[in-house]
């Protein structure tokens, strides 16, 4: 195996798109590092991306913010810009696994693990994040909901590699949310995950939403049915329900131990409802 | 007690001397030793829960790198070394002796749960031994495997000697006297339980390291034990390993043991006939998918229990029928638990005249069950406390109300129970009282409206416990057909400088005897608390001992202690009036000071140390030397008992339950050093309130264990619990020098029936079992 470390993104992008054998960038190292020692991953090539300073900060410009791919959540959690803006974001972020991993691992780590339960995938796609890729060709952009294709696949081409996450400037008046659901409250991976985007307009109505849910089918699913269900209410019994039931029937979960299908279906909707709820207060909805 | 050591003495909160080691990394634990030329062992491990084991073919992963041995139970097998033992013996109802199943080692012809050792991998490094076992190919003929409970009397049978895979039906009790009660109550309360199969999980895996010396013969082995002497001697005696003087085992620094730690296992006495046989050093260190599924698991009954009760509540019979889940074959204590560490504490705190109990113990195609955390007074509990509540909302009276009506009073004891045991002291009534101050019960109804306004539901359950520690009279437990004694030794050994070194046969693995033990010895003797140095562990420098379970170290092993000072004090007199030129009956000692009555003629207890090490004009009579030896044998097993109250409250739309209050009020007798106990406490409720909501340790129907990881297997974390309140009543136990009880298993006793009394109240029914899951309990909000 072969570790490099290069301090520039095209170097990087280089390294990953001559490798030979199989390539992985390495950020936090949360996951890579885990299935390396458990021997479910031999990498032929080991791209430490942390030298490189664009991925080491976040940014807030005149349109949003952009997270560095090797910026742990845990500096997320101690931007207040950043909380302040996209606090959904920040605590799903801040969800994943302990403090101690919370030191190292990243959004963009979390995001291309593929997992259907990553904690931070329902809010940055609420969010309407996107993802700044670096590849042999150049550059593109690409919002998040097209990143993950399946469990432990992404759209990603051989080469590419995500050097940040941009989140918008969100309008005035907008909240979100995440709430998850696991057997435990802290330090367990989801069984059910909810986040809710929205701005309010005039008079406290719902304007615009988004509405996503994880750990209950293949990928995060975006549900516009969700968000057509409370647009144009503020949040009244009716559209709380109607959200709901749009919501489990956008859910395709597995049946486990840790939870079954209907369980985590009907589960999904109460979270959905609690987040947007949280996300409509948080919007300056009352 | 001795005035000068109020701030060490017995009742201070002393800090724990093992914690600056354990804090600051210098903890040393059998991983942590290391023996010139050590190999490392993996095991070969069965995949099959029942299974022939065929042709081993060991071939190719013996030309592998690193790899110096491949053997097998056949190798052990003519090797001559004996099956593993039940120190227990239970007979049947009917007279017969329990069916002990043959339980070699390492498994030579057939398999019985997924994990079982068959054959061990010796190489170079861990990494090579467990890639050369994976290369080993080995012909299994699978066979149908028994994992259900319910229906294993009526499988095929497991082994051959072992007809409807029952090991023993017992009972306990008067069935005549108990059939009557039922035909005269007014009332029957009926209740189906589950107790549910626990996975103990010490936080340092199981470890062994062996060496042989070929010039001695003799063999050491380092291993994560919570009694080595009495591993020493099933290895010597039955396993037939080596002569008890030439095997010598070391408990060193041991991560937690709750129960598992106790018994002897195969991976340790493989270990040490390993070295011998390959003459290396073999060290082996579980990791956790081997502890998950090699380490004997708890609990694991289904009961059927039903309580006659008159018109007006008092109870007059209870009859309770179980069947215990043993596993594959009968580990250390396997064979007790389910009934004389259960059955017999059936009565409770209560007045129940009448009492009979029949337990059938089973095998199955898993893991050995055996003790863990309370080891069958749990399971009694959770009997007996959720009866009782049922009962009291089956009649319409209150819960506490209920309890009090049935409850011994503090002028009956002793107290003969109808199910053997005499409960020395004690007062329910007094623990009750002070727990329902606590979580103020009298608030109850306005918590639980509010509760319901937010959408919630809340519950408050009650648990008022009995527990039988300080194992135990060794009379009585050879006559229920326990296979040694249950007393402790104990060796206080004065040093020329007057400093102290103790030595005892029990053994802490977190409990904190080498602060208590000092505490106990620095204030008999009045010697500083840091000149007390307490040594624990190590055959080559204990006597003997029978180690730690059952909340008996205190009790039996701090008692040995004693009685070993006031030795030394007496040998000390002879010394000081030889000195004195005193007559010896008419020395006092007290704070460390021998004096001549009515004088003021003193020697320290520094200057008698010394005359006993430098005797310069000793007389005949008086022997040099200043260090005593005792063997206590308690009179009786202790009764610590008290009241636990867990409040919850549940959200119905996803189940998520919150324990938002929990008191304990425990009467452990007289209190060593009120923090351990605190601590104590603190962990045993955490424990039993994961097995209350989170723990399961479950086989599909293939007898695969599919909570092997941390992923199923849901341990209980610090924000899963609430802030403990927890308080001790005290009435000195009666029969032992220093009053006290025992307290390390209580907080696991008392709260998984607590809790499940608590969301059973939320919830309105009795149909749930433990763990109370969040699904399971959004099945029943929603009316499922």
């Amino acid at each position: 195996m072969r570790y490099a470390a290069p301090t520039t993104t095209r170097e990087a992008a280089a390294l990953i798109a001559k490798a030979k054998g199989r390539a992985f960038v390495l950020a936090g190292g949360t996951d890579l590092l885990v299935r390396m020692k458990i021997g479910t991953i031999e990498p032929e090539l080991v791209v430490d991306i942390k030298r490189i300073p664009a991925t080491q900060s976040i940014t807030k410009s005149a349109t949003g913010f952009r997270i560095g791919a090797g910026v742990p959540t845990a500096a997320m959690g101690e931007n207040n810009a950043l909380k302040k803006a996209w606090p959904g974001v920040v605590e799903a972020a801040n969800l994943i696994g302990s403090d101690q991993i919370q030191n190292r691992c990243t959004i963009v780590g979390n995001l291309c693990n593929a997992s259907p339960a990553a904690d931070s995938v329902p809010a940055l796609i609420a969010a309407g994040a996107k993802a700044a890729i670096v590849g042999p060709r150049g550059r593109r952009t690409v919002a998040v909901d097209k990143i993950v294709t399946g469990p432990g696949t992404t759209s990603l081409k051989k080469g590419e590699f995500i050097e940040a996450i941009t989140l918008p400037r969100p309008p005035p008046r907008s909240g979100d949310a995440y709430l998850r659901f696991i057997p435990r409250t802290e330090m367990d991976i989801a069984v059910v995950g909810a986040g809710v985007s929205l701005t309010l307009g005039p008079n406290g109505v719902v304007k615009k939403a988004r509405v996503t849910l994880g750990a209950v089918a293949p990928t995060v699913v975006l549900v516009p049915a969700a968000a057509r269900a409370i647009t144009g209410t503020r949040l009244e019994d009716v559209a709380l329900a109607k959200l709901a039931a749009a919501c489990e029937a956008a859910c395709n979960p597995i049946d486990d131990m840790r939870g079954t299908i209907e369980y985590r279906t009907e589960v999904a909707g109460v979270l959905a409802r609690r987040a947007a709820k949280i996300a409509y207060q948080r919007a300056g909805g009352n | 007690m001795n005035d000068r050591n109020t701030d060490t003495g017995i009742g201070a909160a002393v800090l724990r001397k093992e914690d600056r080691r354990f804090i600051t990394g210098f903890g040393r634990y059998t991983d942590d030793i290391n023996e010139v030329g050590q190999c490392h062992a993996v095991f070969l491990r069965s995949p099959y829960a029942r299974a022939d084991i065929g042709e081993i073919d060991v071939s190719a992963p013996l030309e592998m790198d690193g790899v110096i041995a491949i053997l097998t139970g056949r190798d052990m097998a003519a090797d001559g070394l004996g099956d593993l033992p039940c120190g227990w013996s239970v007979k049947s109802k009917d007279g017969s002796d329990m069916i002990s199943a043959p339980h070699p080692p390492l498994a030579s012809e057939r398999v019985n749960y997924v994990g079982e050792p068959y054959g061990v991998v010796l190489a170079e490094t861990r990494q090579a031994a467990r890639d050369a076992a994976e290369a080993v190919a080995t012909d299994f003929g699978e066979l149908e495997a028994v994992v259900v409970l319910k229906t294993a009397t009526s499988s095929e049978a497991i082994h051959e000697a072992v007809p409807q895979n029952r090991c023993y039906l017992w009972e306990l009790g008067d069935e005549q006297a108990t059939d009557a009660a039922f035909q005269n109550a007014a009332h029957v309360v009926t209740l189906e339980l589950t107790n549910n199969r626990i996975i103990p999980n010490a936080i340092e895996p199981r470890a062994a390291l062996a060496t042989h010396n070929p010039a001695s013969d003799e063999i050491t082995l380092y291993t994560t034990s919570q009694n080595p002497h009495l591993a020493r001697l099933i290895l010597s005696a039955f396993v037939g390993l080596s002569p008890e003087h030439k095997l010598r085992l070391i408990a060193p620094d041991v991560g937690g043991g709750f129960g598992s730690k106790i018994f002897v296992y195969p991976e340790e006495t493989t270990v040490a006939w390993a070295a011998r046989r390959i003459a290396r050093p073999v060290k082996w260190a579980a990791d956790r998918s081997e502890s998950f599924l090699t380490d004997a698991h708890g609990r694991d009954h289904l009961s059927r229990v039903e309580l006659a009760l008159d018109a007006d509540g008092q109870f007059l019979g209870l009859r309770v029928r179980t069947t215990a889940n043993l596993g594959a074959y009968l580990s250390l204590f396997a064979a007790s638990v389910p009934t004389y560490l259960y059955g017999t504490l059936l009565a409770g705190q209560y007045r129940t005249p009448a009492i009979h109990v029949e337990v059938e113990g089973v095998y199955t195609n898993t893991v050995p069950v055996d003790a863990v955390r309370g080891a069958g007074r749990p399971e009694a509990t959770y009997v007996v406390e959720r009866i009782v509540e049922v009962a009291a909302r089956q009649l319409g009276i209150d819960p506490v109300e209920l309890r009090r009506r049935n409850m011994i009073q503090p002028d009956q004891f002793p107290y003969q129970t109808p199910v053997a045991l005499v409960y020395d002291t004690g007062n329910y009534q007094a623990s009750l009282d002070r727990a329902l101050d606590a979580i103020d019960y009298g608030g109850f109804p306005a918590r639980r409206a509010a509760s319901e306004a937010a959408g919630k539901k809340r519950g408050l359950g009650f648990a008022c416990y009995i527990e039988a520690c300080g194992l135990a009279p060794s009379q009585l437990a050879i006559s229920l057909g326990a296979g040694v004694g249950l007393y402790e030794s104990g060796e206080v050994r004065v040093n020329p400088t007057g400093s102290v070194t103790v030595f005892t046969g029990s053994h802490s693995h977190g409990q904190g005897h080498e602060t208590t033990f000092a505490q106990i010895v620095s204030d008999r003797l009045g010697v500083p608390f840091d000149d007390v140095e307490v040594v624990h562990g190590d055959t080559g420098r204990v006597e003997f001992g029978l180690g730690t379970y059952g909340s008996r170290s205190v009790a039996v092993g701090g008692s040995a202690l004693v009685v070993a000072a006031d030795k030394v004090i007496a040998k000390g007199k002879l010394i000081a009036a030889h000195m004195l030129k005193a007559d010896p009956a008419a020395i006092d000692f007290e704070s460390g000071e021998f004096s001549v009555r009515d004088s003021n003629q003193s020697l320290s207890f520094g200057e008698v140390a010394f005359a006993a090490y430098v005797p310069a004009d000793y007389p005949e009579d008086l022997e040099p030397g200043l260090s005593e030896k005792a063997f206590y044998d308690p009179e009786n097993f202790t009764f610590p008992a008290g009241t636990h109250i867990a409040e919850v409250e549940i959200d119905p739309q996803t189940g998520v339950t919150e324990v938002v209050a929990f008191v304990a009020v425990d009467d452990f007798g007289e209190v060593i050093n009120p923090m351990i106990v605190e601590g104590q406490v603190h962990g045993g409720i955490a424990q039993g309130i994961g097995q209350a909501l989170l723990e399961h340790g479950v086989y599909d129907d293939q007898g695969q264990l599919i909570t092997g990881s941390y992923m199923d297997y849901c341990m209980p974390r610090a924000d899963d619990l609430p802030d403990f309140d927890v308080d001790t009543t005290i009435t000195p136990c009666t029969h032992n020098p220093l009053g006290v009880k025992g307290c390390g298993e209580a907080g696991a006793i008392g709260s998984p029936a607590a809790v499940m009394n608590a969301i059973t109240d939320a919830l309105g029914t009795e149909e749930i079992t433990m763990p109370a899951t969040s699904e399971k309990v959004w099945r029943i909000c929603r009316g499922d």
